[in-house]
């Protein structure tokens, strides 16, 4: 693709996906000369109307504002890649979705009087639109994204993993958390990609990157971890952060 | 005949907000600062959390200010089970947040409120006739984001910094690494307070500013546990509802905040006018140079106040890091402590001003209460007065010139809307 017209939009999050393009300091003048950036709110007064090649999206949809800007990206753009772990999986404002409904959070935090019509439940991208691409993470790591952009500017997709951080840890040689120190880890259910960061440093995986691609046993998770000592409370709030879900062979069986 | 002003979409700032006034013969009828960004609804997230992973979630309120909000979040907690960190660990902290506040300044300050000075819609349209200045802006920020890296574990939501300590403490060799870059940088900060000083800022804005920022201490910095008001005032940090009294307004998922029914500011100004006095080397040279273009009632002065406060970083993480090194860097493991139903609040200088966290906590460590108070969420009612003060100054021009004037003024608080909307108390 050469020099493609390219849009970096950011729904209801942090704005740590954009900020991880901005903190590709040796890379970023190289990389946008190779693309034609039409639009990028938070380093840019720039903004042109019209298609889009690629649209990368970062946050959840959470307002109706976010829905309808959402949609008219997804009609001008060719491809659109969710960018980060709210627009892949809903994020941590997702992590009460199961739990309490919006209007009672409403309630709670601004008081009985105030009706605030706009927000919505938050959900990522592919709740509503087709999402083509996704690069994971909270936030998403900067060589992940960089070769994402060169992947697609060969007219070929971002990496996928389809296995879990336990992989790179072993393959780094740290000592495992869960065996060695009984810290629930939750390495063996996440998808890889940080190198494992955490572990790295000594800490437990905390699930940033969302569930591996593909099938997830969650039922053995649970079990190594209250075998540990933790509770089932415990675990399955560590389980939400990172989506509000919980998954299904953990609702449904493992009880 | 009235009209109405809009900026629908403030860019070059974090998250989604945008500004709207109305004019009725030359008179200014109303105001409103809007946030679209949506609820993230943090204080009942956390509802019911071990507060050792609090921070890992607080963090993610923000991506530019990550360290400050896990500082704040770690200290609201060390306050609450009375921890006592260790002078080394104190240092380390130290030194992330003059780390944080390098790479978010050097953000703001070249890439997203320098292009306005010299008339550019972006630093990388700027980059075609300040190649130079760009490549050194980067290289600056890149230096801030070495330090997050090496301590914290990387630029944006790391997770090194805990209860008690770091999980990992960094190596020497880290630290002489990052010290050389930053070494490097130094002409970089001073190159910043030279471009900033050499704006002329506009008077058409200037009105009177309430100040608070963070008591330091002797030395000028960005943590403390008293906050100080430009009416003289030194309040302990877990009064701070005193001083921010939260009102729910109509436009706006984020809640704005008073002190006596007016409008205050934080930030660099608040901080420079309050304590600048207070920095020494360079950066205490340059600031008695610049002192006299330092005006409390023109926000705009923020800018160059940030660029001061670059060269203060910088000198600060050299000095923090020679201390840490003629200490002899220790492995140590996180101090322990035992938990306890208690409260702790704790108050922070973020880059973009004061932040508070308060968490009240049960006998086994779960959170259930928490408030947050952000920077912007403060800042919030004194940027609808500048604004209301510059249109009615403005009133006879058109709206475009209006329209520049406003979002010019409101990016020099480096506003972090995402952050703003952080929806307070849980009962």
């Amino acid at each position: 693709m050469a020099r493609p017209r390219v849009g970096i939009f950011g729904l209801t999050g942090c704005g740590g996906d954009q900020l991880q393009i901005l903190n590709m300091e040796d890379e970023l003048l190289d990389l946008v000369a190779r693309l034609n950036i039409v639009d990028f709110q938070e380093g840019s007064s720039r903004k042109e109307e019209g298609p889009l090649d690629i649209a990368f999206v970062e946050g959840t949809v959470s307002t109706e504002k976010d829905l309808h800007h959402l949609r008219d990206i997804r009609e001008r753009a060719i491809i659109l890649v969710a960018l980060g772990n709210c627009a892949t999986d809903g994020g941590v404002q997702a992590m009460r979705n199961e739990e309490t409904t919006l209007e009672e959070r409403m309630k709670e935090v601004y008081g009985a009087k105030v009706t605030i019509t706009e927000a919505l439940e938050p959900r990522p991208l592919e709740a509503y639109v087709k999402v083509d691409h996704s690069i994971p993470g909270c936030p998403v790591e900067k060589d992940e994204v960089l070769r994402g952009i060169t992947s697609l500017l060969h007219g070929d997709s971002p990496p996928r993993y389809t296995y879990p951080v336990c992989v790179e840890c072993k393959l780094l040689e740290y000592p495992c958390l869960i065996l060695e120190e009984n810290k629930p880890c939750l390495g063996p259910v996440i998808r890889a990609g940080c190198k494992a960061r955490c572990p790295g440093l000594g800490l437990d995986c905390i699930g940033c990157r969302g569930p591996i691609e593909g099938g997830v046993n969650y039922a053995a998770e649970l079990k190594m971890l209250l075998n540990k000592g933790y509770t089932r409370e415990y675990i399955m709030n560590r389980l939400k952060v990172f989506s509000g879900k919980l998954p299904e062979d953990l609702t449904e069986g493992a009880r | 005949m009235s009209r109405t002003i809009s900026v629908e979409e403030l860019t070059r700032v974090e998250g989604h907000g945008g500004i709207e006034v109305v004019l009725s013969r030359k008179k200014v009828k109303s105001v409103k600062f809007q946030i679209f960004e949506g609820p993230r609804f943090f204080e009942h997230l956390i509802k019911g959390v071990h507060y050792e992973k609090i921070p890992d979630i607080t963090r993610r309120i923000c991506a530019i200010c990550t360290a400050s909000h896990s500082l704040a979040s770690i200290g609201a907690i060390e306050n609450a089970f009375r921890v006592q960190a260790t002078p080394q660990t104190r240092l380390l902290r130290d030194l992330l947040i003059h780390g944080e506040t390098i790479e978010s300044h050097a953000l703001h300050v070249f890439m997203l409120a320098l292009p306005d000075f010299l008339g550019y819609p972006d630093a990388i349209s700027m980059a075609s006739e300040h190649l130079d200045a760009v490549k050194m802006a980067l290289h600056l920020k890149k230096v801030g984001n070495m330090i997050h890296t090496a301590l914290s574990g990387r630029e944006v939501h790391g997770m090194n910094e805990r209860v008690g300590g770091f999980s990992r403490v960094p190596s020497e060799a880290q630290l002489k690494k990052v010290m050389n870059e930053l070494l490097e940088v130094i002409p970089v900060t001073e190159l910043a307070v030279k471009l900033l000083a050499s704006v002329e800022l506009p008077q058409y804005g200037d009105s009177e500013n309430l100040l608070m920022a963070i008591d330091s201490g002797p030395r000028f910095g960005y943590m403390g546990d008293h906050v100080l008001t430009s009416k003289g005032e030194r309040v302990p940090e877990s009064k701070y509802l005193s001083l921010t009294n939260e009102k729910v307004v109509g436009h706006s998922y984020a809640k704005f905040s008073r002190y006596g029914g007016g409008p205050f500011m934080v930030g660099a100004l608040p901080r420079m006018v309050l304590s600048g006095s207070k920095m020494d080397g360079d950066a205490g040279e340059l600031y008695k140079q610049h002192r006299g273009l330092i005006k409390a009632g023109n926000s705009l002065s923020n800018n160059l106040c940030q660029a001061l406060e670059l060269v203060h970083d910088v000198q600060r993480a050299v000095n923090d890091i020679d201390e840490l090194l003629s200490m002899g860097l220790r492995h140590e493991e996180p101090v322990e402590y035992e938990v306890f139903e208690a409260r702790g609040v704790n108050a922070i200088e973020a880059p973009r001003g004061l932040l508070y966290h308060d968490y009240s906590f049960d006998g086994e460590g779960r959170v259930v209460k928490a408030n947050i108070i952000t920077p912007t969420a403060q800042n919030a009612a004194n940027i609808e007065k500048d604004a209301r003060v510059i249109a009615g100054n403005l009133a006879t021009e058109d709206d475009a010139a209006i329209k520049k004037a406003i979002e010019v003024m409101v990016r020099a608080y480096d506003p972090c809307i995402s952050c703003s909307v952080h929806l307070t108390r849980v009962k």
